[in-house]
């Protein structure tokens, strides 16, 4: 059990050295067996967990992956929340009544007597792709944080593409546009980011993973 | 590489405990045993003496088989300069006859 929680804590120990010293938490974990013939794992692998925390805050590499966990977890998640909750229930906006996708589908509501078949027929493709902007952003987090700038940016020109479309078709529909517009520009500048952050990590890509000798 | 900032007190131990068998190469284990230094102020420290040149690192064939290769350490001349330089001087732990 000690032994398990140890491998864990090294686990982190190395997530937070990051790749470029992949070697030092090699040599960390390397050490374990002895630490463990000693009696004394846990206190060990703390001791490298607290080294490599420290060496977070203080490397460039560790404040870059600082700044992807806070781009993911702080920006894009929040985003992605807010737009499948828009898509399911409406907040704030694309949805008159208040009642969400059901309340606007359901036949007699408010809505029906001035936007009738038009807009009914409109709603499911407009909360798909509200829907489909939520997801994106889901998608996005995820490869920000495993580095993949191109998917990431690929991934942020659709959701701003599927942004686009559903302003236009907002405004065709009569529908009150600023949200969707506000939350687009906000995803405009969510790519800015990305784009900058992929730029930050091209100056310490790293280099090829060490092989010692096992 | 100059160093301007006197060293630390825990640097002087690990001087130390490298420069007593100079040239043998040591485990990051070891070396907390012999200096008394926890993993979480040797592995920074081995950190920044690697990358100031002080001392070099390597992974060393396990000693058993079936046992991980394991990374060593010792100290390059510009490590071991800079403990003959120390030796004597550090407050409270004077180094011992095996830098001379």
């Amino acid at each position: 059990m000690k032994a398990l929680f140890a491998r864990a804590l090294l686990r982190l120990a190395a997530a937070c050295l990051g790749e470029r010293k992949r070697d030092w938490a090699m040599a960390m974990e390397a050490e374990l067996e002895t630490a463990m013939a000693e009696g004394a794992p846990v206190q060990f692998a703390f001791g490298c967990l607290l080294a490599a925390g420290r060496g977070l805050f203080a490397a460039e590499e560790g404040q870059f992956v600082l700044t992807s966990y806070a781009v993911a977890i702080g920006v894009l998640l929040p985003m992605a929340a807010l737009q499948i909750g828009c898509a399911l229930f409406g907040l704030p906006y694309l949805y008159p009544g208040r009642h969400g996708l059901g309340g606007a589908m359901i036949d007699g509501g408010l809505q029906e007597s001035l936007l009738r078949g038009v807009y009914q027929a409109a709603i499911p493709s407009l909360a798909l792709l509200q829907l489909l902007i939520g997801l994106g952003h889901l998608r996005i987090a995820w490869v920000v944080l495993e580095r993949d700038w191109a998917a990431a940016l690929r991934w942020g020109s659709l959701s701003l593409a599927a942004s686009a479309t559903l302003v236009m078709f907002m405004s065709v529909l009569f529908i009150d546009g600023r949200q969707a517009l506000l939350q687009g520009a906000v995803l405009a500048i969510e790519l800015a980011i990305i784009a900058s952050v992929a730029r930050w990590h091209a100056h310490f890509s790293p280099g090829p993973a060490p092989n010692p000798a096992r | 590489m100059v160093r301007k900032r006197q060293p630390s007190k825990q640097m002087y131990r690990l001087l130390e405990a490298l420069s007593e068998a100079r040239g043998e190469w040591r485990h990051g284990y070891d070396l907390m045993k012999v200096t008394g230094l926890l993993s979480g102020t040797l592995y920074p420290l081995l950190m920044r003496m690697t990358e100031q040149g002080l001392v070099e690192a390597e992974w060393r064939e396990p000693a058993q088989p079936g046992r991980p290769a394991r990374h060593a350490y010792r100290l390059t001349s510009a490590g071991a300069a800079l403990a003959r330089d120390l030796a004597g001087s550090a407050p409270g732990q004077p180094f011992k006859g095996a830098l001379a």
